[in-house]
């Protein structure tokens, strides 16, 4: 692998170069960011839901490689969760925060109902399932007029607050999902590093080998659908929350592909991978969007184009968190 | 504490891979399971791993059944194998190919684990301790942070040994854990096999090599056509008329593995035990 580039560990000085520049880009965006237009605001909060979902999906399919093709109806549930809690739809007006926990326990429950049908599915076969059970969702989300308002969606939620603080304009949920992605983020990677984690590797690498040292593999994959689904929803209620509607139009195969992309792009298995892939195949449409229907085919040309020259993903497995945080304080 | 078969059988369709195997294994020895290719060798490891089900009669172990239980049940029940063909976990690195094996013991504290970095960092400590000793042991050490795939084949042959261990195993279950390894690497797996004789320990070594059986193993026991055909020491074995028509070719065969493994017995300085 051509990891050598940014890792060496030949070179100490050149990786904590690598690294003081690339935390000075995230923390000088990260400052910026407020100061931006109401419009480009907007478009960094989709960059972090993606991220947010990324982090989730990644669990799945990076940690634990069981290719997720349906991740999107657990970013459904949460968004439709805070809909109709939040919203006149049903006349409910319950606390974000709650709702956020609501969403999570169902998300978790979703989570493992998909995963119990497909234990046994690895590769090919479980991505068709997955991608059945997302559409299915979508499918019902736009038929249960009476509940979901059918592809109408369902307009004018309330707008969240947290411990009497409004959190509504663009900035406001900027700061939320912040501290979201970072939170999920640290936790996701201290997750990976657990013992937990490791036993996610191992299925990855030969499930049959790994039962043979002890692990209950059921137990383990299942754990891996609850956690990814778990952040899928929360992303959900905070999308729906700062989007104050939701409808069927949101939650399609696109979307889920898009985020399997962005893992498989930034660097698979890799949370800093899923940041760079979210960066370009979010913010790079935007940034073509005066070159109309060009962009498209520009992302798909760039993409094939990584693919071939990083097939490890921009930021390969190898480069993760742990790193960069030994190549800023050294050892 | 015994690891007992009784009127083992193993069926695919029509073929009968193992046919009516009962016997019995003691803590403490080190049993070679030779026959010739075909002969349900590797089918007895499958199956007390639990890789393979079980079609008739029972594997028990301390009185209790095997048969029947999920692998990983197995596994945790206190048996460790390796494969014929060598099965890592290629991308993880060597030492955490190791650690992975405390996931039985430790995966109810995940949660502390994660949320409580201090708890987190003595255990992540402690695993990576245990597995470094292992590691030593096997000569290992150097290899820590290397990729598992990335070993050379013999290196990753006593990886897979080491990997066993890390689960502190009653029933060591090695399948012919010497193909593909030349000369030098044989005699130093052969040396380390005897080390790891324990009075607590079952070791069933499935092998082709003769050299490597007569010289580390304490019993012998020889598989024909799915059936157990004889069973005793090497002394036994090589004597057995049986056992050379079915396997082991003409007298001056016999002879000669009995002589190279004198000799190496002599190399190593390994004691032969005798029947008590």
């Amino acid at each position: 692998m051509s990891v050598a580039g940014i890792s060496s560990s030949a070179k100490p000085q050149a990786s904590r170069l690598v690294a003081i520049l690339v935390l000075a880009a995230i923390v000088a965006l990260v400052a910026a960011t407020p100061f931006l237009p109401n419009y480009h605001i907007r478009v960094v909060n989709s960059l972090l839901i993606y991220i947010l979902l990324g982090i989730g999906l990644n669990i799945v399919i990076g940690y634990t490689g069981l290719l997720d093709l349906g991740f999107v109806a657990f970013y459904a549930v949460g968004a439709y969760t805070y809909a109709l809690l939040a919203s006149p739809q049903l006349d409910l007006h319950l606390p974000f925060l709650l709702i956020v926990g609501i969403a999570a326990v169902l998300g978790m429950i979703t989570g493992i109902l998909l995963g119990i049908p497909v234990l046994k599915l690895r590769g090919d076969y479980l991505a068709i399932v997955t991608l059945g059970f997302g559409e299915i969702i979508r499918i019902v989300i736009n038929n249960v007029d009476w509940l979901t308002g059918g592809p109408k969606g369902i307009a004018r939620l309330d707008k969240a607050s947290i411990l009497g603080v409004e959190i509504a304009r663009p900035v406001e949920i900027y700061w939320l999902l912040l501290v979201t992605v970072f939170l999920v983020g640290l936790f996701v990677w201290r997750l990976e590093r657990s013992i937990l984690g490791k036993a996610w590797a191992a299925i990855r690498e030969d499930q049959d080998a790994a039962r043979g040292i002890g692990i209950n593999t059921t137990n383990a994959k299942l754990a891996a659908f609850a956690t990814s689904a778990t952040i899928g929803a929360i992303a959900g209620t905070i999308f729906a929350a700062s989007q104050r509607f939701v409808s069927p139009e949101s939650f399609t195969l696109q979307e889920s592909v898009l985020i399997v992309l962005m893992i498989v792009i930034g660097g698979i298995g890799n949370i800093l991978g899923i940041v760079a892939g979210a960066a370009i195949l979010i913010l790079l449409p935007e940034l073509l969007r005066e070159f109309a229907e060009w962009r498209i085919l520009f992302l798909g040309i760039l993409m094939v184009v990584l693919i071939i020259v990083r097939p490890a993903g921009i930021v390969p497995r190898t480069f993760g968190p742990e790193k960069l945080i030994r190549g800023l304080f050294g050892k | 504490m015994t690891l007992v078969f009784k009127n083992l059988r193993k069926q695919y369709g029509a073929n009968v891979a193992i046919n009516d195997v009962s016997t019995d294994f003691a803590p403490g020895l080190i049993y070679g399971v030779i026959g010739p290719n075909g002969a349900g060798k590797s089918t007895l490891i499958n199956m007390t791993a639990g890789s393979y089900t079980v079609s008739d009669g029972s594997i028990s172990l301390d009185g209790h059944r095997l048969d029947g239980m999920k692998k990983h049940q197995i596994a945790n029940s206190g048996i460790a194998r390796t494969y014929q063909n060598i099965r890592l976990f290629d991308q993880m690195t060597v030492l955490e190919n190791l650690e992975v094996c405390a996931y039985p013991a430790e995966v109810y504290n995940t949660w502390r684990e994660v949320l409580w970095p201090p708890y987190g960092r003595e255990r992540a400590a402690a695993r990576r301790e245990s597995a470094m000793e292992i590691l030593r042991f096997f000569g290992l050490e150097g290899y820590g942070d290397a990729e598992a795939g990335s070993l050379p084949y013999g290196r990753q042959r006593m990886l897979e040994i080491a990997r066993a261990l890390a689960m502190k195993p009653r029933v060591l279950l090695l399948d012919e854990p010497a193909a593909g390894l030349n000369h030098h690497e044989t005699a130093e797996l052969t040396a380390k096999l005897a080390e790891l004789r324990s009075p607590e320990r079952i070791m069933l070594v499935v092998e082709h090599d003769m050299d490597l059986v007569m010289t580390l193993c304490d019993r012998i026991v020889v598989m024909h056509h799915g059936k157990l055909l004889f069973q005793g020491t090497p002394a036994e074995v090589q004597a057995s008329s049986d056992v050379q028509l079915a396997y082991l070719g003409t007298d001056n065969d016999i002879d000669d593995i009995r002589a190279a493994a004198q000799d190496r017995r002599a190399q190593l300085g390994i004691r032969a035990r005798r029947r008590s």
